[in-house]
Protein backbone atom coordinates (compact mmCIF):
# COMPACT_ATOMS: atom_id res chain seq x y z
CA UNK A 1 0.00 0.00 0.00
CA UNK A 2 1.08 3.14 -0.88
CA UNK A 3 1.61 6.33 1.74
CA UNK A 4 1.32 8.64 -1.30
CA UNK A 5 -2.04 8.16 -1.84
CA UNK A 6 -3.74 10.56 0.70
CA UNK A 7 -0.80 13.79 -0.07
CA UNK A 8 -1.61 16.68 -1.73
CA UNK A 9 1.10 18.34 -3.60
CA UNK A 10 1.79 21.32 -0.73
CA UNK A 11 1.62 18.61 1.75
CA UNK A 12 4.74 16.72 0.27
CA UNK A 13 6.64 19.60 -0.60
CA UNK A 14 6.17 20.10 3.72
CA UNK A 15 7.58 17.03 4.19
CA UNK A 16 10.66 17.50 1.96
CA UNK A 17 12.03 20.56 4.64
CA UNK A 18 15.04 19.84 5.75
CA UNK A 19 15.86 19.03 9.43
CA UNK A 20 16.77 22.75 11.24
CA UNK A 21 20.17 21.91 13.14
CA UNK A 22 18.95 22.29 16.78
CA UNK A 23 21.28 25.03 18.46
CA UNK A 24 23.06 21.91 20.84
CA UNK A 25 24.53 20.88 18.47
CA UNK A 26 26.17 23.83 17.01
CA UNK A 27 27.62 23.76 20.59
CA UNK A 28 28.40 20.51 20.59
CA UNK A 29 30.24 21.07 17.31
CA UNK A 30 32.37 24.15 18.73
CA UNK A 31 32.99 22.31 22.00
CA UNK A 32 34.53 19.22 19.97
CA UNK A 33 36.85 21.82 17.71
CA UNK A 34 37.81 22.99 21.14
CA UNK A 35 39.26 19.79 22.57
CA UNK A 36 40.03 18.54 19.52
CA UNK A 37 42.39 22.03 19.49
CA UNK A 38 43.26 21.64 23.23
CA UNK A 39 44.72 17.91 22.68
CA UNK A 40 46.95 18.75 19.69
CA UNK A 41 48.18 21.59 21.90
CA UNK A 42 48.86 19.69 25.31
CA UNK A 43 52.01 18.04 24.74
CA UNK A 44 53.41 21.92 24.64
CA UNK A 45 51.68 23.11 28.12
CA UNK A 46 51.87 20.35 30.07
CA UNK A 47 54.22 17.47 31.97
CA UNK A 48 55.24 13.83 31.31
CA UNK A 49 53.28 13.29 33.72
CA UNK A 50 50.05 14.84 32.58
CA UNK A 51 50.58 13.37 28.83
CA UNK A 52 51.23 9.48 30.35
CA UNK A 53 47.18 10.14 31.65
CA UNK A 54 46.60 11.56 28.86
CA UNK A 55 47.47 8.99 26.66
CA UNK A 56 45.84 6.17 29.82
CA UNK A 57 42.99 7.76 29.20
CA UNK A 58 42.35 8.21 25.41
CA UNK A 59 43.63 3.99 25.89
CA UNK A 60 40.49 3.72 28.58
CA UNK A 61 38.61 6.16 26.56
CA UNK A 62 38.31 3.67 23.25
CA UNK A 63 38.02 0.88 25.44
CA UNK A 64 34.88 2.16 26.94
CA UNK A 65 33.86 3.46 23.86
CA UNK A 66 33.48 -0.21 22.30
CA UNK A 67 31.19 -1.20 25.16
CA UNK A 68 29.24 1.55 25.31
CA UNK A 69 28.25 0.68 21.38
CA UNK A 70 26.95 -2.53 23.06
CA UNK A 71 25.87 -0.93 26.70
CA UNK A 72 24.83 2.64 25.74
CA UNK A 73 23.43 1.78 22.65
CA UNK A 74 22.52 -1.78 22.36
CA UNK A 75 21.36 -2.27 26.03
CA UNK A 76 23.62 -5.36 26.64
CA UNK A 77 24.96 -5.02 29.53
CA UNK A 78 28.76 -7.28 29.40
CA UNK A 79 30.82 -7.65 32.03
CA UNK A 80 33.35 -9.64 29.72
CA UNK A 81 34.89 -6.97 27.25
CA UNK A 82 38.35 -7.16 28.89
CA UNK A 83 38.73 -10.54 26.91
CA UNK A 84 38.75 -8.44 23.92
CA UNK A 85 40.67 -6.01 25.32
CA UNK A 86 43.52 -9.05 26.04
CA UNK A 87 42.93 -10.42 22.58
CA UNK A 88 44.11 -6.93 21.16
CA UNK A 89 47.15 -6.80 23.15
CA UNK A 90 48.00 -10.74 22.90
CA UNK A 91 47.11 -10.59 19.17
CA UNK A 92 49.68 -8.07 18.69
CA UNK A 93 52.00 -9.24 20.74
CA UNK A 94 52.24 -13.04 19.18
CA UNK A 95 52.25 -11.43 15.49
CA UNK A 96 55.35 -9.04 16.72
CA UNK A 97 57.04 -10.77 19.27
CA UNK A 98 56.11 -14.59 18.89
CA UNK A 99 55.64 -14.78 14.65
CA UNK A 100 57.87 -11.67 14.06
CA UNK A 101 55.14 -10.35 11.55
CA UNK A 102 55.83 -6.40 11.07
CA UNK A 103 53.20 -4.17 13.13
CA UNK A 104 51.43 -3.14 10.20
CA UNK A 105 50.19 -6.66 9.32
CA UNK A 106 49.83 -8.33 12.94
CA UNK A 107 47.22 -5.03 13.78
CA UNK A 108 44.55 -5.91 11.16
CA UNK A 109 45.34 -9.27 11.01
CA UNK A 110 44.54 -9.36 15.06
CA UNK A 111 41.14 -7.39 14.34
CA UNK A 112 40.21 -9.44 11.55
CA UNK A 113 40.60 -12.40 14.14
CA UNK A 114 39.12 -10.77 16.97
CA UNK A 115 36.15 -10.16 15.27
CA UNK A 116 35.89 -13.43 13.61
CA UNK A 117 36.19 -15.08 17.53
CA UNK A 118 33.66 -12.27 19.02
CA UNK A 119 30.98 -13.12 16.15
CA UNK A 120 30.38 -16.96 17.34
CA UNK A 121 31.00 -15.45 20.70
CA UNK A 122 28.00 -12.84 20.62
CA UNK A 123 25.92 -15.36 18.70
CA UNK A 124 25.71 -17.50 22.42
CA UNK A 125 25.67 -14.50 24.27
CA UNK A 126 23.03 -12.31 22.66
CA UNK A 127 20.78 -15.55 23.09
CA UNK A 128 20.49 -14.36 26.97
CA UNK A 129 19.50 -11.05 28.27
CA UNK A 130 19.68 -8.79 30.89
CA UNK A 131 21.63 -10.49 33.43
CA UNK A 132 22.11 -13.94 31.95
CA UNK A 133 24.09 -12.04 29.38
CA UNK A 134 26.20 -10.15 32.03
CA UNK A 135 27.26 -13.60 33.40
CA UNK A 136 27.70 -15.45 30.18
CA UNK A 137 30.08 -12.24 29.29
CA UNK A 138 31.95 -12.56 32.31
CA UNK A 139 31.77 -16.24 32.44
CA UNK A 140 33.19 -16.41 28.77
CA UNK A 141 35.85 -13.79 29.85
CA UNK A 142 36.79 -15.62 32.97
CA UNK A 143 37.29 -18.87 30.80
CA UNK A 144 39.79 -17.26 28.67
CA UNK A 145 41.44 -15.42 31.75
CA UNK A 146 42.06 -18.79 33.05
CA UNK A 147 43.42 -20.30 29.36
CA UNK A 148 45.47 -16.87 29.38
CA UNK A 149 47.09 -17.48 32.78
CA UNK A 150 47.94 -21.45 32.15
CA UNK A 151 49.00 -20.91 28.46
CA UNK A 152 52.90 -21.83 28.16
CA UNK A 153 53.55 -20.37 24.50
CA UNK A 154 52.32 -16.96 25.49
CA UNK A 155 54.38 -17.01 29.18
CA UNK A 156 51.42 -17.82 31.30
CA UNK A 157 50.95 -15.00 33.92
CA UNK A 158 54.02 -13.68 33.43
CA UNK A 159 52.30 -12.54 30.37
CA UNK A 160 54.34 -11.27 27.01
CA UNK A 161 57.42 -8.45 26.70
CA UNK A 162 58.88 -6.81 23.64
CA UNK A 163 55.50 -5.63 22.12
CA UNK A 164 56.45 -2.95 19.50
CA UNK A 165 55.29 0.58 19.45
CA UNK A 166 54.98 1.43 15.29
CA UNK A 167 57.96 2.38 13.04
CA UNK A 168 57.65 6.62 12.22
CA UNK A 169 61.15 6.86 11.05
CA UNK A 170 60.35 7.83 7.71
CA UNK A 171 58.85 10.71 9.34
CA UNK A 172 62.11 10.96 11.00
CA UNK A 173 60.22 10.40 13.90
CA UNK A 174 60.29 7.74 16.40
CA UNK A 175 56.97 6.33 18.63
CA UNK A 176 59.42 5.59 21.78
CA UNK A 177 59.08 9.67 22.39
CA UNK A 178 56.33 10.23 24.58
CA UNK A 179 55.17 12.69 22.88
CA UNK A 180 55.40 11.78 19.74
CA UNK A 181 53.90 8.43 21.40
CA UNK A 182 50.46 10.52 22.82
CA UNK A 183 49.98 11.78 19.04
CA UNK A 184 50.11 8.52 17.80
CA UNK A 185 47.53 7.56 20.45
CA UNK A 186 44.86 10.86 19.69
CA UNK A 187 45.20 9.75 16.37
CA UNK A 188 43.81 6.67 16.84
CA UNK A 189 41.42 7.61 19.37
CA UNK A 190 40.24 10.13 16.84
CA UNK A 191 40.37 7.55 13.73
CA UNK A 192 38.35 4.88 16.77
CA UNK A 193 35.86 8.08 17.36
CA UNK A 194 34.97 8.93 13.74
CA UNK A 195 34.23 5.59 13.24
CA UNK A 196 32.09 5.22 15.82
CA UNK A 197 30.07 7.99 15.14
CA UNK A 198 29.38 6.84 11.62
CA UNK A 199 28.14 3.76 12.73
CA UNK A 200 25.76 4.84 15.11
CA UNK A 201 24.57 7.93 13.10
CA UNK A 202 23.86 5.29 10.34
CA UNK A 203 20.68 2.68 9.46
CA UNK A 204 22.79 -0.26 11.63
CA UNK A 205 22.96 2.04 14.80
CA UNK A 206 19.56 3.30 14.36
CA UNK A 207 18.56 -0.71 14.48
CA UNK A 208 21.08 -1.12 17.99
CA UNK A 209 19.06 1.74 19.54
CA UNK A 210 16.01 0.16 18.40
CA UNK A 211 16.57 -2.91 20.21
CA UNK A 212 17.66 -0.86 23.17
CA UNK A 213 14.69 0.72 23.11
CA UNK A 214 11.97 -2.38 22.29
CA UNK A 215 13.18 -5.59 21.01
CA UNK A 216 9.71 -6.89 20.36
CA UNK A 217 9.19 -3.72 18.27
CA UNK A 218 12.15 -4.01 16.23
CA UNK A 219 11.47 -7.76 15.39
CA UNK A 220 7.89 -7.19 14.61
CA UNK A 221 9.30 -3.97 12.15
CA UNK A 222 10.78 -7.23 10.61
CA UNK A 223 14.08 -6.92 11.73
CA UNK A 224 16.28 -10.14 11.82
CA UNK A 225 17.43 -8.71 15.71
CA UNK A 226 19.40 -11.68 16.61
CA UNK A 227 21.96 -10.74 13.92
CA UNK A 228 22.38 -7.28 14.51
CA UNK A 229 23.57 -8.29 18.02
CA UNK A 230 25.80 -10.28 16.94
CA UNK A 231 27.25 -7.02 14.50
CA UNK A 232 27.38 -5.05 17.32
CA UNK A 233 28.73 -7.71 19.94
CA UNK A 234 31.72 -7.93 17.45
CA UNK A 235 32.00 -4.37 16.51
CA UNK A 236 32.16 -3.29 19.77
CA UNK A 237 35.04 -6.39 20.36
CA UNK A 238 37.00 -5.10 17.66
CA UNK A 239 37.09 -1.48 18.97
CA UNK A 240 38.04 -2.56 22.18
CA UNK A 241 40.69 -4.84 20.84
CA UNK A 242 42.00 -1.57 19.00
CA UNK A 243 42.62 -0.03 23.07
CA UNK A 244 44.21 -3.62 23.40
CA UNK A 245 46.54 -2.99 21.08
CA UNK A 246 47.43 0.41 22.01
CA UNK A 247 47.82 -0.24 25.76
CA UNK A 248 50.15 -3.34 25.04
CA UNK A 249 51.74 -0.58 22.93
CA UNK A 250 51.84 1.58 25.60
CA UNK A 251 53.41 -0.51 27.86
CA UNK A 252 55.18 -2.67 25.79
CA UNK A 253 54.19 -5.70 27.75
CA UNK A 254 50.73 -7.79 28.19
CA UNK A 255 49.80 -9.78 30.82
CA UNK A 256 46.72 -11.78 31.12
CA UNK A 257 45.45 -9.19 33.77
CA UNK A 258 44.15 -6.75 30.94
CA UNK A 259 41.56 -9.90 30.76
CA UNK A 260 40.74 -9.52 34.17
CA UNK A 261 37.09 -9.08 35.13
CA UNK A 262 37.67 -5.90 37.08
CA UNK A 263 38.78 -4.41 33.80
CA UNK A 264 35.48 -5.23 32.34
CA UNK A 265 34.30 -3.25 35.26
CA UNK A 266 36.47 -0.66 35.25
CA UNK A 267 35.04 0.05 31.86
CA UNK A 268 31.42 0.15 32.35
CA UNK A 269 32.12 2.74 35.73
CA UNK A 270 33.98 4.74 32.55
CA UNK A 271 30.52 4.37 30.38
CA UNK A 272 27.82 4.97 33.43
CA UNK A 273 29.81 8.22 34.91
CA UNK A 274 30.42 9.54 31.30
CA UNK A 275 27.40 8.75 30.07
CA UNK A 276 25.95 6.26 27.95
CA UNK A 277 24.75 6.51 24.55
CA UNK A 278 26.81 9.64 24.12
CA UNK A 279 29.78 9.32 21.71
CA UNK A 280 32.04 11.60 24.12
CA UNK A 281 30.80 9.61 27.21
CA UNK A 282 33.19 6.89 27.35
CA UNK A 283 35.84 9.41 26.96
CA UNK A 284 34.86 11.68 29.23
CA UNK A 285 33.83 8.51 31.60
CA UNK A 286 37.31 8.02 31.21
CA UNK A 287 38.99 11.01 32.25
CA UNK A 288 37.09 11.25 35.47
CA UNK A 289 37.72 7.91 36.24
CA UNK A 290 41.84 8.21 35.59
CA UNK A 291 42.11 11.63 36.89
CA UNK A 292 40.00 10.99 39.98
CA UNK A 293 41.62 7.26 40.79
CA UNK A 294 44.84 9.14 40.35
CA UNK A 295 43.93 12.07 42.64
CA UNK A 296 42.94 9.98 45.40
CA UNK A 297 45.35 7.27 45.26
CA UNK A 298 48.04 10.33 46.03
CA UNK A 299 45.79 11.48 48.90
CA UNK A 300 45.30 8.58 50.57
CA UNK A 301 46.15 4.59 50.55
CA UNK A 302 42.05 3.52 50.69
CA UNK A 303 41.29 5.47 47.47
CA UNK A 304 39.39 2.88 46.49
CA UNK A 305 36.04 3.18 49.33
CA UNK A 306 36.67 6.82 48.73
CA UNK A 307 36.28 6.26 45.07
CA UNK A 308 33.32 3.94 45.55
CA UNK A 309 31.58 6.98 47.02
CA UNK A 310 32.44 9.36 44.38
CA UNK A 311 30.86 7.07 41.81
CA UNK A 312 27.98 6.15 44.35
CA UNK A 313 27.50 10.52 44.13
CA UNK A 314 27.30 10.64 40.04
CA UNK A 315 25.11 7.90 39.84
CA UNK A 316 22.55 9.65 42.26
CA UNK A 317 23.12 13.27 41.03
CA UNK A 318 23.84 12.75 37.28
CA UNK A 319 21.66 10.24 35.73
CA UNK A 320 22.78 9.68 32.48
CA UNK A 321 26.55 10.46 33.57
CA UNK A 322 28.19 13.73 33.18
CA UNK A 323 27.34 14.18 29.87
CA UNK A 324 24.24 13.07 29.21
CA UNK A 325 23.25 15.36 32.22
CA UNK A 326 24.63 18.24 30.29
CA UNK A 327 22.54 17.43 27.27
CA UNK A 328 19.55 17.18 29.09
CA UNK A 329 20.14 20.81 30.82
CA UNK A 330 20.82 22.09 27.33
CA UNK A 331 17.77 20.35 26.13
CA UNK A 332 15.58 21.60 28.82
CA UNK A 333 16.89 25.40 28.49
CA UNK A 334 16.12 25.28 24.82
CA UNK B 1 -6.95 -17.11 -2.78
CA UNK B 2 -7.45 -15.21 1.12
CA UNK B 3 -4.81 -13.04 2.38
CA UNK B 4 -5.09 -14.93 5.79
CA UNK B 5 -6.10 -18.26 6.31
CA UNK B 6 -6.18 -19.90 9.65
CA UNK B 7 -6.85 -23.93 9.58
CA UNK B 8 -7.63 -25.96 12.62
CA UNK B 9 -5.54 -24.19 15.30
CA UNK B 10 -5.31 -25.37 18.28
CA UNK B 11 -3.48 -23.84 21.12
CA UNK B 12 -3.06 -25.14 25.15
CA UNK B 13 -1.06 -23.82 27.65
CA UNK B 14 -0.13 -26.70 29.56
CA UNK B 15 -3.46 -28.77 30.30
CA UNK B 16 -5.11 -24.89 29.27
CA UNK B 17 -6.75 -25.12 26.18
CA UNK B 18 -6.85 -21.57 24.93
CA UNK B 19 -7.82 -21.77 21.23
CA UNK B 20 -9.61 -24.61 20.01
CA UNK B 21 -9.99 -25.90 15.73
CA UNK B 22 -10.44 -22.84 15.18
CA UNK B 23 -10.74 -22.19 11.21
CA UNK B 24 -10.61 -18.58 9.97
CA UNK B 25 -10.44 -17.39 6.29
CA UNK B 26 -10.10 -13.27 5.90
CA UNK B 27 -10.65 -12.67 2.29
CA UNK B 28 -8.48 -9.72 0.59
CA UNK B 29 -9.26 -6.35 1.43
CA UNK B 30 -11.94 -7.45 3.80
CA UNK B 31 -12.39 -5.28 7.38
CA UNK B 32 -12.78 -8.45 9.61
CA UNK B 33 -13.01 -8.14 13.43
CA UNK B 34 -12.53 -10.71 16.33
CA UNK B 35 -14.45 -9.88 18.81
CA UNK B 36 -15.17 -12.15 22.55
CA UNK B 37 -15.22 -11.86 25.96
CA UNK B 38 -11.71 -11.55 27.61
CA UNK B 39 -9.93 -14.37 28.15
CA UNK B 40 -11.50 -15.52 24.87
CA UNK B 41 -7.90 -15.96 23.16
CA UNK B 42 -7.91 -13.07 20.63
CA UNK B 43 -4.47 -11.88 21.41
CA UNK B 44 -3.01 -15.79 21.87
CA UNK B 45 -4.56 -15.51 17.99
CA UNK B 46 -2.59 -12.93 17.13
CA UNK B 47 0.59 -13.78 18.69
CA UNK B 48 0.58 -17.22 16.96
CA UNK B 49 -0.51 -15.50 13.54
CA UNK B 50 2.33 -13.21 13.65
CA UNK B 51 4.82 -15.71 15.07
CA UNK B 52 5.33 -14.86 18.61
CA UNK B 53 4.01 -18.04 19.89
CA UNK B 54 3.98 -21.62 18.08
CA UNK B 55 0.81 -23.10 17.64
CA UNK B 56 0.13 -26.88 19.30
CA UNK B 57 -1.41 -27.58 16.14
CA UNK B 58 -2.94 -26.22 13.18
CA UNK B 59 -1.78 -23.97 9.91
CA UNK B 60 -1.78 -20.08 9.33
CA UNK B 61 -1.48 -19.21 6.00
CA UNK B 62 -0.47 -15.93 4.81
CA UNK B 63 -1.25 -14.98 1.07
CA UNK B 64 -1.02 -18.54 0.49
CA UNK B 65 2.42 -19.57 2.42
CA UNK B 66 2.83 -20.84 5.56
CA UNK B 67 3.24 -18.25 8.07
CA UNK B 68 7.13 -18.55 9.50
CA UNK B 69 6.98 -19.59 13.54
CA UNK B 70 9.32 -17.94 16.20
CA UNK B 71 10.10 -15.41 13.48
CA UNK B 72 8.00 -12.04 13.57
CA UNK B 73 10.35 -10.37 11.58
CA UNK B 74 9.64 -13.13 8.66
CA UNK B 75 5.83 -12.65 9.16
CA UNK B 76 6.39 -9.20 8.93
CA UNK B 77 8.57 -9.14 5.45
CA UNK B 78 5.90 -11.49 4.56
CA UNK B 79 3.24 -8.82 3.92
CA UNK B 80 1.42 -9.39 7.62
CA UNK B 81 2.33 -6.28 9.70
CA UNK B 82 0.10 -6.12 13.16
CA UNK B 83 -0.20 -3.22 15.90
CA UNK B 84 0.15 -4.32 19.57
CA UNK B 85 -2.33 -4.02 22.52
CA UNK B 86 -0.48 -2.06 24.66
CA UNK B 87 2.32 0.60 22.85
CA UNK B 88 5.34 -1.00 21.44
CA UNK B 89 7.18 2.18 20.84
CA UNK B 90 10.68 3.29 20.92
CA UNK B 91 10.16 6.03 23.98
CA UNK B 92 12.74 7.97 23.91
CA UNK B 93 13.30 8.72 19.86
CA UNK B 94 11.01 11.21 18.02
CA UNK B 95 7.85 10.20 16.07
CA UNK B 96 10.16 10.44 12.94
CA UNK B 97 12.68 8.50 14.44
CA UNK B 98 10.16 5.82 15.15
CA UNK B 99 9.08 5.83 11.46
CA UNK B 100 12.03 6.42 9.58
CA UNK B 101 13.58 2.31 11.63
CA UNK B 102 10.15 0.72 10.23
CA UNK B 103 10.35 2.19 7.16
CA UNK B 104 13.99 1.19 6.96
CA UNK B 105 13.52 -2.21 8.05
CA UNK B 106 12.35 -2.90 4.25
CA UNK B 107 15.02 -0.56 2.56
CA UNK B 108 18.22 -2.25 1.50
CA UNK B 109 19.89 0.62 3.77
CA UNK B 110 18.92 -1.21 6.40
CA UNK B 111 22.51 -3.05 7.11
CA UNK B 112 24.23 0.32 5.77
CA UNK B 113 27.06 1.03 8.36
CA UNK B 114 29.03 3.29 7.15
CA UNK B 115 26.37 5.75 5.38
CA UNK B 116 24.73 8.45 7.65
CA UNK B 117 20.74 7.51 7.67
CA UNK B 118 20.51 11.45 6.79
CA UNK B 119 21.61 10.37 3.51
CA UNK B 120 19.14 7.69 2.52
CA UNK B 121 16.08 10.09 1.39
CA UNK B 122 13.80 8.07 0.38
CA UNK B 123 13.31 6.73 3.75
CA UNK B 124 13.12 9.46 5.80
CA UNK B 125 10.22 10.89 2.42
CA UNK B 126 8.27 7.70 3.40
CA UNK B 127 9.06 8.16 7.15
CA UNK B 128 7.35 11.75 6.65
CA UNK B 129 4.62 10.22 4.41
CA UNK B 130 3.51 7.74 6.60
CA UNK B 131 3.31 10.46 9.62
CA UNK B 132 1.35 12.64 7.27
CA UNK B 133 -1.06 9.86 6.45
CA UNK B 134 -1.68 9.31 10.47
CA UNK B 135 -1.96 13.20 11.27
CA UNK B 136 1.25 13.07 13.48
CA UNK B 137 3.07 15.37 11.20
CA UNK B 138 2.54 18.11 13.94
CA UNK B 139 4.83 16.11 16.32
CA UNK B 140 7.55 14.79 14.00
CA UNK B 141 10.14 15.64 16.09
CA UNK B 142 8.71 15.25 19.79
CA UNK B 143 9.74 12.34 21.75
CA UNK B 144 7.44 9.49 22.10
CA UNK B 145 7.61 9.62 25.79
CA UNK B 146 6.18 12.96 25.26
CA UNK B 147 2.94 12.04 23.18
CA UNK B 148 -0.35 11.93 24.42
CA UNK B 149 -1.82 8.07 24.61
CA UNK B 150 -3.92 8.85 21.17
CA UNK B 151 -0.86 9.92 19.49
CA UNK B 152 0.89 6.66 20.84
CA UNK B 153 -1.71 4.42 19.80
CA UNK B 154 -2.07 6.43 15.92
CA UNK B 155 1.87 5.72 16.02
CA UNK B 156 1.63 2.10 16.81
CA UNK B 157 -0.21 2.11 13.38
CA UNK B 158 1.52 4.20 11.62
CA UNK B 159 4.55 1.98 12.53
CA UNK B 160 2.99 -1.11 11.57
CA UNK B 161 1.98 0.85 7.94
CA UNK B 162 5.44 1.48 7.19
CA UNK B 163 5.86 -2.27 6.21
CA UNK B 164 3.66 -1.68 3.48
CA UNK B 165 1.72 -4.48 4.56
CA UNK B 166 -1.41 -6.49 2.68
CA UNK B 167 -2.36 -7.92 5.68
CA UNK B 168 -2.34 -5.46 8.59
CA UNK B 169 -3.28 -6.68 12.24
CA UNK B 170 -4.61 -4.15 15.22
CA UNK B 171 -5.52 -5.31 18.52
CA UNK B 172 -7.61 -3.29 20.26
CA UNK B 173 -5.90 0.53 18.59
CA UNK B 174 -8.71 2.35 20.39
CA UNK B 175 -8.10 0.89 23.86
CA UNK B 176 -7.64 3.77 26.33
CA UNK B 177 -8.26 6.16 23.91
CA UNK B 178 -10.87 9.36 24.33
CA UNK B 179 -14.15 9.44 22.24
CA UNK B 180 -12.90 12.18 20.36
CA UNK B 181 -9.08 10.40 19.51
CA UNK B 182 -11.48 7.08 19.09
CA UNK B 183 -13.61 9.04 16.08
CA UNK B 184 -10.28 10.55 14.69
CA UNK B 185 -8.52 6.83 15.03
CA UNK B 186 -11.80 5.47 13.44
CA UNK B 187 -11.59 7.86 10.30
CA UNK B 188 -8.28 7.37 9.41
CA UNK B 189 -8.24 3.64 9.38
CA UNK B 190 -11.10 3.54 7.41
CA UNK B 191 -8.83 5.99 4.95
CA UNK B 192 -6.65 3.11 4.78
CA UNK B 193 -6.35 1.47 1.01
CA UNK B 194 -9.52 -0.53 0.19
CA UNK B 195 -6.57 -2.97 -0.58
CA UNK B 196 -5.41 -3.65 2.44
CA UNK B 197 -7.10 -6.45 4.22
CA UNK B 198 -7.50 -6.06 8.11
CA UNK B 199 -8.15 -8.15 11.31
CA UNK B 200 -9.26 -6.16 13.84
CA UNK B 201 -9.57 -7.04 18.15
CA UNK B 202 -11.42 -4.73 19.36
CA UNK B 203 -13.71 -4.77 22.47
CA UNK B 204 -15.84 -1.13 21.56
CA UNK B 205 -18.26 -2.35 19.39
CA UNK B 206 -19.01 1.14 18.18
CA UNK B 207 -15.29 0.85 16.87
CA UNK B 208 -15.78 -2.55 15.21
CA UNK B 209 -18.83 -1.86 14.10
CA UNK B 210 -17.66 1.41 12.44
CA UNK B 211 -14.42 -0.51 10.60
CA UNK B 212 -15.63 -4.18 10.02
CA UNK B 213 -17.24 -5.53 7.41
CA UNK B 214 -17.43 -9.10 8.93
CA UNK B 215 -17.56 -10.09 12.46
CA UNK B 216 -16.23 -13.64 14.31
CA UNK B 217 -17.27 -14.23 17.94
CA UNK B 218 -14.59 -15.91 19.65
CA UNK B 219 -15.93 -17.67 23.66
CA UNK B 220 -13.48 -19.92 25.25
CA UNK B 221 -10.86 -20.60 22.11
CA UNK B 222 -13.90 -21.34 19.57
CA UNK B 223 -15.13 -19.67 16.87
CA UNK B 224 -18.96 -19.10 18.21
CA UNK B 225 -20.35 -17.42 15.23
CA UNK B 226 -18.89 -15.47 11.93
CA UNK B 227 -21.04 -13.01 10.11
CA UNK B 228 -22.21 -9.53 9.23
CA UNK B 229 -23.45 -6.83 11.56
CA UNK B 230 -26.81 -7.54 11.28
CA UNK B 231 -26.48 -11.31 11.45
CA UNK B 232 -24.10 -10.71 14.39
CA UNK B 233 -25.93 -8.18 16.48
CA UNK B 234 -29.34 -11.26 16.41
CA UNK B 235 -27.14 -14.05 17.66
CA UNK B 236 -29.03 -15.09 20.57
CA UNK B 237 -26.14 -16.97 21.01
CA UNK B 238 -23.13 -14.04 21.00
CA UNK B 239 -26.19 -11.85 22.62
CA UNK B 240 -25.90 -14.18 25.90
CA UNK B 241 -22.56 -14.99 25.44
CA UNK B 242 -20.67 -11.52 25.12
CA UNK B 243 -22.57 -8.13 23.30
CA UNK B 244 -25.40 -8.19 26.02
CA UNK B 245 -28.65 -5.94 24.74
CA UNK B 246 -26.90 -2.87 24.47
CA UNK B 247 -25.24 -4.09 20.98
CA UNK B 248 -28.40 -6.22 20.16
Amino acid sequence: MSADVMLTSERRAGAMKPLPLPASRRAYAALLVTIGFGLCALPSFVSGYVMTLAVEVMIAGIFASGINLLTGYTGLVSLGQAMFLGFGGYGIAIGTALLGWPLWISAPVTLVVVAAIAAPIGAICTRTRGVEFLLITLAFSQMFYGAAIKLRWTNGSDGMTGIPRPDLSLLGMSADNPTVFYYYVLVVAVLSLLMLWRIVTSPFGSVLVGIRENERRMMSMGYAVANYKVGSFALAAVICAVAGILQSQYTYFVNPDAMSWQMSGEGVLMVIIGGANVILGPFVGAAVFVVVKQALSMITEEYNLFFGIFFMLVVAFFRGGVLGSISALIGKRQ
Amino acid sequence: MSALEIRNLRKAFGGLQVISDLDLKVPSGQRHAVIGPNGAGKTTLFNIITGWQPPTSGEILIQGVPAKQGRPDLVTRGGLSRSFQKNMLLESVTVLENLRVACQAFDASRRSIFQSCRSFTDVVRKARLAAEQMHLDTVLHRKVNELSYGQKRQLEVAIALCAEPKILLMDEPAAGTSPDERTSLIKLINGLSPELTILLVEHDMDVVFAICDIITVLSYGRVLATGTRDQIQSNPQVIQAYLGQRHA
